[in-house]
């Protein structure tokens, strides 16, 4: 496995907890790594398992969902939905051959810049470990 | 077994209670097809035994019209599996429940090409849980649901998992005959052929073939009654089941719910309980 091998990682972040997250990881100068590739949505639960099935099928290495704590929703119930749906995704995706640790779900409020990068950066070096991915195209 | 089929679509057909009644016909070379009945001098063409292992609820859809009259009733021969499935359909607002007259048949097990099929040998409900007349002797057997073979898979590394499933997947044609068997896909625009947005491309590759069988195995989870259509049609022999029974067995273990036993509890996936707590 390479050294130098740096992740491609999806995010999707919610609008209204996870990505004012990451804003506020910016503004405060916290320093998380590069490998990350931002996706704003509106709530966690907008985020159609598909999107995540379809992020490993274009490449990425590790797919992060990440939304508001359970009971904070903007809309009140995204997140119950999220958590159930991702809960069953996960073991599905362990199932097929998607090691369990390519894919993160987890909680982040507006107020927690540096929870942000914490995760943020231990997903990275998780991802970094395993390798890549390579888009399910094994001989 | 057979002529009290007969007898009672006869009936219902010249009573006009029904105005086509769905069952079970002798195909060709030994195979049995599913039958559409409208007259009730045809009512002789209907059969039953254990070649029977069409699920016929799939069928529904094509008499539930538009939506703006009312549907025309019909009459159906639903096993204990395919009743599950009449279960999701009446939950899920699909048929409505005085438009179909429900006869079921008490089920030993079904057969394809003289194999007993492995379904049927872990299959705990030989009685259907929906219906209004009930043909058919005491059950003789019950099975035990055991997911020895998900197990032995679980038992495999993520790496030797994926070099299994890509094996399997590799066969697979993109026909869609899993889809169109499936009594629970019956979606009018199929993710995997729309096209704006375009999910998953036309392409015969492993990666869209991935795609679309993790995708089609999702989108029946908490709904998939393991009535086995889908593998029973795949001209490919790809083994669904393993796919299916895996998420049947998660929704069992952290949702306390098994598809199909009432018309009325709603699948997990469509509600939630705030104060859960569920190991992500």
């Amino acid at each position: 496995m390479t050294t130098d091998f740096e992740p491609q990682i999806v995010g999707f972040l919610c609008r209204w907890c996870s990505y004012p997250g990451a804003d506020l990881a910016g503004t405060s100068r916290i320093t998380y790594p590069p490998s990350l590739r931002v996706i704003r949505v509106p709530c966690s639960g907008r985020v159609d398992p598909l999107f995540v099935l379809k992020a490993f099928q274009d490449g990425a290495d590790g797919v992060m969902v990440l939304g508001c704590h359970p009971g904070d929703c903007h809309y009140v119930e995204g997140n119950y939905h999220a958590r159930r749906r991702y809960a069953l995704m996960h073991r599905l995706l362990e199932y097929v051959g998607v090691e369990s640790d390519r894919l993160l779900v987890d909680w982040v409020s507006a107020a927690e810049g540096g929870r942000f990068a914490e995760v943020t950066t231990e997903f990275t070096t998780q991802v970094r470990e395993l390798g890549p991915w390579g888009g399910g195209r094994v001989e | 077994m057979s002529d009290k089929i007969q007898a009672k679509a006869r009936e219902l057909l010249e009573s006009g209670q029904v105005s086509c009644f769905v069952g079970y016909e002798e195909g060709t070379r030994g195979r049995v097809r599913p039958a559409f009945v409208y007259d009730a001098q045809d009512a002789e063409r209907l059969i039953w035994d254990d070649r029977c292992t069409h699920n016929l609820t799939v069928y529904l859809h094509q008499f539930q019209g538009s939506g703006r009259e009312e549907p025309p009733q019909v009459g159906i021969i639903v096993k204990p599996c395919d009743s599950r499935a009449l279960n999701v359909l009446l939950h899920e607002g699909q048929v409505t429940r005085d438009s179909v007259y429900v006869v079921g048949v008490t089920c030993n097990g079904v057969r394809v090409n003289g194999q007993p099929q492995d379904r049927c040998q872990r299959c705990a409900e030989r009685v259907p849980l929906v219906y209004d007349l009930v043909l058919g002797g005491v059950p003789k057997t019950v099975g035990r649901e055991d997911y020895a073979d998900v197990d032995r898979l679980e038992g495999l590394s993520p790496r030797e998992r994926l070099a299994f499933w890509m094996r399997e997947f590799d066969r697979c044609i993109r026909c869609y005959a899993c889809r169109q068997a499936c009594p629970a896909c019956y979606c009018s625009e199929c993710v995997a052929e729309q096209l704006d947005p375009a999910w998953m491309s036309i392409a015969i590759d492993l990666p869209q073939k991935q795609f679309f069988h993790v995708m089609r195995a999702y989108h029946l989870a908490g709904r998939c009654v393991g009535c086995d259509a889908c593998e029973d049609a795949c001209p490919m022999d790809i083994p669904l089941s393993l796919l299916n029974r895996k998420i049947a067995r998660e929704v069992e273990t952290l949702f306390d719910y098994r598809p199909g036993q009432d018309a009325t509890t709603p699948p997990p996936l469509a509600t939630f309980d705030k104060e859960e707590s569920i190991p992500l």
